[in-house]
């Protein structure tokens, strides 16, 4: 009996003995430490702008950024007509000083004729079927003079975007015109590389040649 | 096989042999050994709650006394973190608002702003990474989330024949999170919002199971946000930081919604797809389109969960 009990004791010194070197072990992590996973590098804070990607003609001026090229009058001169030249294939030749113009409005460029939109007597205006010629500034009811069912979905506040304030007894808020989102020469809605995808596994989200972009 | 040492002490005091001694110690070690391991955790436990939260009452029994001091408790807790002093503020809904969330999967084109602009503004552990909004490209033609693939990372998007559906918290009229949290740590608001008490929370994930969208995120380590990405206009039902152990999601962001502004993923839209207000207002613009628009898109529409999250096309 004696035995054993010293037996037991014995049994019950070891296993304490082993309890506290495998506590501290893993207090010193003597076995290592796995390597840290690599940092998820921060998102590009052009991704959270929340400006429009363009700026109108009445964005420039409140910003009271340079609006020269929109003063017509420096090239052109008052009572001369800008006559417009065609190729053969019906699309409209730019001058050399309007080449950051690229005109592709519709299929087929199908609105390319400039005085469609701009006053052929002032160019310092802009000119809509069945309204008077409107400012620079004012070209939203000159893109629905054409386009009139966008134009009553922008007006209820379905297309385009409304930023600032929803309760409106609390702060302002702005419209957006369409020249915030539209470029009136190419209205496509231009692509853009996404920002970061998910990162929840931590794997390297690299272009996947499984999805390969199929578009611009 | 191993003689069970059990069954042999059971049987009569007989000694025991060498065999099932080294059984019978290597069962104990690697026992010890997993308790030595479980307890590694309690060393690496530095922000213990302190008494006056423990002793915190429940959000809705708050007093505005109590409150007051709540914010201030929480406005030091961030200032120790982060070396930011935050204005926390504690805001009800309004009278007369119910929030309705719009979103028109004709426009979207998938360039996923949202999802970043909203960890900015509510303050989203950033690495580990948790994100309230999820961006599914979906072939034309298919409304199938199975089919969806949230990875994709193209050099431009929109790509062709597919269109992309954000989803996040669609603040059900009907929220089974709600239904299954033990301690009433989450609710439905009034305008319609449902919030989660962090303070509350006792991070069972009961929640997360229960919601079919998946717009329920648990933080499973210390959420991390570097300092000068901050947003220090909190709520505290909204984006204050968060702590280890307790879920969140979407709240149409609180903090800007209930002082009368767009929420951040609308403001951050290139592309103007989402669309954002109060439904019992005639004049809002999501009234206008939930009346005038024809198709809508509930998301699993048929759990009766009815989201106040719609989905719409332009037709
Ligand atoms: C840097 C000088 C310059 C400025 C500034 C300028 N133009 Fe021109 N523009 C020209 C020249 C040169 C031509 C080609 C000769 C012509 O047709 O008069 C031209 C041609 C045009 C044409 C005819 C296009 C064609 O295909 O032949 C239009 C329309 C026009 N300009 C509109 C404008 C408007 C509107 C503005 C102001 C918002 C403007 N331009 C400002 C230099 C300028
Ligand atoms: C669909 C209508 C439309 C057509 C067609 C059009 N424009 Fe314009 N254009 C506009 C509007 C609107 C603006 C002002 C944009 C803004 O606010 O940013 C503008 C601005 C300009 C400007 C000044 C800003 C700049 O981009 O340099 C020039 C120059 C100009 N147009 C020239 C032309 C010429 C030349 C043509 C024909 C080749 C033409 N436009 C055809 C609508 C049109
Ligand atoms: C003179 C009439 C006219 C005016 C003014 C006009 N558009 Fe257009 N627009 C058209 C036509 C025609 C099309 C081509 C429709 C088609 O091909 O189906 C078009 C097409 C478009 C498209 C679709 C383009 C695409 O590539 O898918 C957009 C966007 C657009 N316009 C925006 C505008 C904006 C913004 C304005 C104001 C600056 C404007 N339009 C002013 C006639 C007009
Ligand atoms: C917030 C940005 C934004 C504003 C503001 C905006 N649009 Fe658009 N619009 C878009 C996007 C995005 C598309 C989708 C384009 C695409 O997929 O290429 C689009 C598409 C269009 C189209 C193509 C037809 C269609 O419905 O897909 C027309 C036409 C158009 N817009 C006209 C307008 C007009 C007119 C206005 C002003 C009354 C306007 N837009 C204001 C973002 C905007």
């Amino acid at each position: 009996m004696k035995q054993t009990d010293n037996r037991s004791t014995m049994v019950l010194v070891v296993l304490s003995a082993a309890f506290c070197v495998l506590i501290a072990a893993f207090t010193f992590e003597w076995w290592g430490v796995p390597k840290p996973l690599p940092p998820i590098p921060l998102v590009d804070p052009k991704f959270l702008e929340t400006k429009t990607w363009r700026q109108s003609y009445a964005d420039l001026i409140s910003l009271e950024e340079d609006v020269d090229h929109f003063d017509c009058y420096i090239c052109h001169e008052e009572d001369k007509k800008s006559v417009l030249k065609f190729d053969a294939n019906h699309r409209v030749i730019i001058p050399e000083e309007h080449e950051d113009i690229v005109m592709g409005h519709g299929t087929h460029g199908r609105n390319n004729d400039c005085f469609n939109c701009h006053n052929d007597k002032n160019l310092l205006l802009l000119q809509a079927r069945g309204i008077e010629s409107l400012k620079m500034e004012n070209s939203t009811p000159l893109c629905g003079s054409c386009h009139g069912p966008t134009l009553r979905d922008w007006e209820a506040g379905s297309h385009g975007r409304t930023s600032g304030y929803w309760d409106r007894s609390k702060g302002p808020y702005k419209k957006q015109d369409c020249v915030n989102c539209h470029d009136p020469h190419s209205p496509g809605f231009p692509g853009r590389r996404p920002a970061p995808a998910p990162n929840h596994l931590r794997h390297v989200s690299a272009p996947s040649a499984a999805q390969p972009s199929t578009q611009h | 096989m191993n003689a069970d040492p059990e069954k042999n002490t059971n049987d009569k005091p007989k000694e025991m042999d060498r065999r099932s001694f080294l059984g019978a110690s290597a069962f104990a070690g690697v026992g010890l050994a997993a308790l030595a391991a479980s307890l590694k955790p309690l060393l690496e436990l530095d922000d213990l709650t302190s008494m006056e939260k423990f002793l915190q009452k429940h959000y809705k029994e708050l007093s505005p006394d109590d409150m007051a001091k709540v914010l201030k408790r929480i406005e030091r807790e961030v200032k120790d973190e982060y070396g930011v002093t935050p204005d926390v503020k504690d805001l009800k809904p309004m009278d007369g608002v119910e929030y309705v969330y719009a979103l028109n999967l004709t426009r979207c084109i998938g360039c996923r702003k949202c999802v970043h602009a909203c960890a900015a503004e509510n303050n989203l552990s950033r690495d580990p990474e948790l994100q309230y909004i999820r961006v599914l490209k979906m072939p034309h033609g298919s409304l199938d989330v199975g089919k969806s693939n949230h990875d994709y990372n193209p050099e431009s998007v929109p790509e062709k024949d597919h269109f992309y559906m954000p989803v996040q918290c669609q603040q059900c009229e009907n929220p089974p999170c709600v239904k299954v949290c033990p301690v009433n740590a989450t609710w439905q608001e009034a305008d319609g919002i449902t919030v989660i008490d962090y303070d509350w929370c006792i991070g069972c994930r009961y929640c997360q199971a229960a919601c079919p969208y998946s717009a329920r995120h648990f933080n499973f380590a210390k959420p991390s946000i570097p300092k000068e990405r901050l947003n220090p206009d909190m709520a505290y039902l909204g984006n204050r930081p968060r702590k280890m152990g307790v879920m969140e999601k979407c709240h149409f962001c609180i903090q800007r919604t209930r002082v009368g502004k767009y929420p951040a993923c609308l403001e951050v839209c290139p592309a103007g797809a989402r669309k954002f207000g109060n439904i019992l207002d005639h004049e809002s613009e999501v009234y206008k389109i939930l009346t005038t628009k024809r198709v809508f898109i509930q998301l699993k529409e048929e759990l009766g969960t009815s989201p106040r999250f719609f989905y719409y096309f332009d037709v």
